[in-house]
């Protein structure tokens, strides 16, 4: 029993990203915030604590900053806060997923819920990659889960298209943007997560070898700049433009 | 969020994370619940319900006193709270501030131990609105010859006279108004029920328009004795709340002149006249560099009044700077934010002219401009001239 | 490589995916889960093997108890899928189970497997380099496909796995439509589509690119049947959309304050002078009577491959 949410921290969508000197300005971004589709996982995971699954333990890898992530789930109402400090830029996926699922073996949760990507990398590998290292079933791009008599039903978007599913703990579910309203933190709320104490464990307590990453950045740039933009004439050239859209924006 | 406040001096860094969590959950809460409604509610000339009930649950009412299911907070985040919160719209802070600096503060700080208990907690969630009535029809500025009284009819007072200019009025479940008994100014708790007493609307509003502004009618109106707030006499009451008012006021002021200031830096950069974009015209650039500077004087003078409230240091005078000039200014770039948005200015596509408009009330009510200037002046001199009276 | 279906039949990106590989070198296996294109992926020029695993468990999508079907049956230095989302769920858990590093969305690759992909949705690019053996996941239509030619054997290896996700039922794609605020294609229309009835046009394009569908604030002012809330403008909505097509839309200030951060802008409008095409990447000078059936077309083609 209990819930274990991955929550990543990430620079708000809206920042402004700049390169200097071949890697990303770190110093410049002025704004933090917990991955949008986290936000999904931990209205859920909340959710699903309200009908007595046991607690929700908020869990965040990541360098000294990220612990306001934890603290912003604390308002809102996770019980237990679990902060891996480390440096993430330099790991690669094996070593993330390692702290991240011994990280959720510690919390002794049964269900993972995250979101389904994050919004620094777009990867997407967080959720499936976790759930295979504990061993646990994966459910993807899900917009809603219930519970009742030990099964969860779950919506998801699957190859197939949208689908009602079944499963059983223990399992992991990465989430989508869906209908459902995120509450909002109350004073209340914010005054209590100030007290939350946030446990911090190092790689090692967890286990993990984060020196040989198999990955390593050798540069950040700027996307190239647009190119000017085009006028054609005539409904003739709609079918170039069309091809122009998916292959040069790659926007279709 | 995609919303940048100017803070051109780091206040940010100034602030503790709770008052950092407190001020962003109001500016989300602006962002996704005022902004895109707020244009509809200025045209109908609503205070949406469902506003009240969110800003209660948010639990940011009566912020900065403790107890009786107040929030506790530090001055600063009440600031923080008035700064977002009029950075929407000033009728949306004008509800809140009434609420908790009007109503809940003398309750708070004169009432008794059961009006407390009682009135308190419901309106710290926002389920209880008050309201605060001390202006008259010809009683504003000068509110010690008020003419409203109360008078002593055994079992209960009867009130008689008339207030005006009372924000949440006709929505108050109760409303906290001063009245002379036997010469002698004291705070009353009059419930929306009372026999003899009536909130109708006041209609017809140019300025904040997504406010309930209303007139308090008091015939005969009977009221309990235990009504009576216990814990002040004269005009101290009325000004306490009133300085609690202002010091909220002074950053709210700044919200709305960020907003104003936001929305003309943006415009200027996607006007294009001459084939370059307004933003590159020197006369533009010299008022949106006035703006920054006063926002950016603005905020340290908040900030640091939020302060001395925080430790007791203050004397009302300072709140009276704080407020006036703040208004002031934000009142100054909101009309210099028009010029700049041209003809598009006057359109409720900008928020603009909309704050321009409510900042008129602003720099009147709670102290006019001119007021808060004379009690300056008082200080300054040790001479007062409100008055022709020796 | 691990195939890619679509409508039951291989996905045109598996022949990038030969392609990418082709350039690195070394022998290339095409996997295909449940079968499916697995003739197809056999002539595909470079392939010298092709496995096709079939089974009941892949009637049903379930990622985990997919990669451990397909994961003992994948050797070599190099894993490949596209970047779809059931291509990384697939390669995140295979590679997972193997212990090997996975690295998504690349869209350039070197021989010394130096990757190159977007970071920050798109607003940075970073170059990483990835030791061997390793998983990457690719951006379709960034590698050169691999023509057609090759006869590949194919293997065909049964497996059973327990599934542990059951589908109770498929459901009606969601009916409401897409708000603005959301969307990451916007198709809207101005007052230039002369009759509100006429933004039936723009629900079918929008439909079909699984877009909203917006208005300017001069729609929204003449016709009451376009409601507020589509339109695109000032009024508390930020829309910033991967790409914005305007349709009958002039562009004066009003309307461009609102969609002006969109990554590409896509203009259809009859004047050529409209301002709108200051700011378009793409701008269409056309009547939208005569440009949007040939756009309906030309997108349903695309879809259908």
């Amino acid at each position: 029993m209990g819930v274990a949410v991955l929550l990543k921290q990430v620079p708000d969508t809206t920042a402004k990203i700049s390169v200097s000197g071949g890697r990303v300005n770190e110093g410049s971004i002025t704004k933090w915030t917990m991955s949008p589709y986290d936000e999904y996982a931990l209205e859920n995971a909340i959710k699903l604590k309200e009908t007595g699954y046991g607690d929700v333990v908020a869990i965040s890898c990541g360098p000294a900053r990220a612990s306001k992530c934890l603290t912003e789930a604390a308002a809102v109402g996770a019980d237990k806060l679990i902060h891996v400090v480390t440096e993430t830029d330099t790991l690669d996926s094996i070593q993330t997923q390692g702290l991240l699922s011994a990280a959720v073996k510690e919390s002794g949760c049964d269900v993972v819920m995250c979101g389904k990507q994050a919004a620094d990398t777009n990867s997407g590998s967080t959720g499936p990659g976790v759930a295979s290292a504990l061993g646990y079933s994966c459910v993807g791009a899900v917009t809603e889960v219930s519970i009742e008599g030990g099964v969860f039903s779950a919506t998801r978007l699957g190859p197939s298209g949208l689908e009602e599913v079944e499963v059983r703990a223990p399992c992991v579910f990465t989430f989508d943007k869906g209908d459902t309203e995120l509450r909002r933190p109350n004073v209340r709320g914010i005054m209590m997560a100030k007290k939350k104490p946030i446990e911090s464990l190092t790689t090692e307590d967890l286990g993990v070898d984060t020196s040989n990453s198999m990955i390593s950045v050798e540069s950040h740039s700027s996307p190239p700049d647009k190119p000017a933009g085009q006028k054609f004439v005539g409904p003739e050239s709609v079918p170039d433009v069309v091809n122009m859209l998916r292959n040069d924006a790659n926007v279709i | 969020m995609a919303y940048e406040a100017l803070d051109f001096f780091d206040i940010d860094s100034l602030l503790t994370e709770e008052e950092r969590m407190v001020r962003d959950m109001v500016r989300d809460w602006v962002e996704e619940r005022v902004l895109p409604n707020i244009e509809d509610a200025c045209r109908d000339g609503v205070f949406p319900d469902e506003w009240r009930v969110e800003i209660g649950e948010m639990g940011i009412l009566g912020a900065p006193l403790k107890g009786y299911g107040c929030p506790g907070l530090s001055y600063i985040a009440y600031g923080l709270i008035c700064q977002e919160l009029e950075r929407g719209d000033s009728g949306v802070r004008s509800f809140a501030s009434v609420q908790g600096s009007l109503a809940m503060y003398p309750i708070w700080d004169f009432g008794s131990e059961e009006q407390k208990e009682k009135y308190l907690p419901g309106m710290a969630k926002g389920e209880l609105v008050g309201c605060f009535g001390l202006t008259e029809p010809d009683y504003g500025s000068n509110p010690g010859d008020m003419i409203t009284r109360a008078e002593d009819g055994g079992g209960h007072f009867l009130l008689n006279g008339a207030k005006m200019w009372i924000t949440n009025g006709t929505i108050a479940d109760i409303a906290v108004v001063w009245a002379k008994l036997e010469g002698t100014i004291r705070g009353f708790i009059v419930e929306k029920g009372d026999e003899g007493f009536s909130a109708p609307e006041m209609k017809g509003k140019h300025s904040l328009k997504a406010s309930v502004t209303s007139e308090l009618v008091f015939q005969d109106c009977k009221i309990p004795k235990d009504r009576i707030l216990p814990g002040v006499k004269g005009l101290r009451g009325p000004f306490s709340c009133l300085n609690n008012a202002r010091y909220g006021i002074s950053w709210g002021a700044v919200g709305a002149a960020q907003s104003c200031f936001n929305s003309a830096r943006e415009y200027a950069l996607s006007r294009i006249q001459f084939g370059h974009p307004i933003a590159s015209f020197q006369l533009v650039q010299n008022k949106l560099s006035w703006m920054l500077r006063e926002i950016t004087k603005g905020q340290l003078l908040a900030y640091h009044m939020g302060k001395k409230k925080d430790d007791g240091s203050w004397i009302p005078e300072q709140i009276s700077l704080a407020k006036m000039n703040n208004v002031d200014i934000a009142l100054e770039i909101a009309r210099m934010s028009r010029d700049i948005h041209g003809a598009n200015g006057i359109l409720d596509e900008y928020p603009v002219m909309r704050h321009m408009a409510n900042l008129e009330s602003v720099k009147t009510y709670e102290g006019t401009h001119d007021i808060h200037n004379l009690i300056l002046g008082r200080h300054i001199t040790g001479i007062q001239s409100f008055t022709r009276e020796p | 490589m691990i195939s890619e279906s679509s409508n039951d039949s291989l996905h045109p990106i598996t022949a990038q995916l030969v392609g990418a590989a082709s350039s690195i070198g070394g022998s290339i296996t095409v996997i295909c889960p449940g079968g499916i294109g697995s003739n197809d992926a056999a002539h595909i020029s470079g392939v010298s093997k092709v496995i096709s695993v079939e089974g009941d468990c892949f009637d049903t999508y379930d990622c985990i108890a997919w990669s451990k079907s397909l994961s003992p049956l994948i050797e070599g230095d190099l894993i490949l899928s596209s970047s779809s989302a059931m291509g990384r769920d697939l390669i995140s858990s295979i590679a997972a189970t193997k212990r090997l590093p996975v690295v998504q969305d690349v869209t350039g690759l070197s021989k010394e497997l130096l990757a190159t992909r977007p970071i920050y949705s798109g607003k940075a690019v970073e170059e990483v380099r990835i030791s061997s053996p390793c998983a990457i996941s690719l951006r379709a239509n960034s590698f050169e496909a691999a023509e057609e030619g090759g006869n590949a054997e194919i293997r065909i290896v049964n497996v059973s796995q327990d599934i542990s996700v059951a589908v109770k039922q498929a459901l009606a794609k969601a009916g409401e439509r897409l708000d603005v605020s959301e969307a990451e294609i916007i198709i809207s229309g101005g007052r230039g589509m002369g009759d509100p009835s006429n933004f039936s046009h723009l629900y079918e394009v929008a439909d079909l690119l699984g877009a909203a569908v917006g208005a300017s604030r001069a729609a929204v002012d003449t016709w009451d049947e376009i409601p507020h809330s589509m339109q695109v403008g000032q009024t508390g909505k930020t829309v910033t959309p991967n790409l914005y097509i305007a349709v009958g839309i002039s562009g004066a200030i009003q309307h461009l304050a609102g969609m002006r951060s969109s990554k590409y802008i896509l203009a259809i409008n009859k004047d050529p002078e409209a301002p709108i095409f200051g700011v378009a990447d793409y701008g269409i000078v056309a009547t939208w009577e005569e440009a949007i059936p040939v756009l309906i077309e030309r997108i349903a083609e695309i879809r259908s491959n």
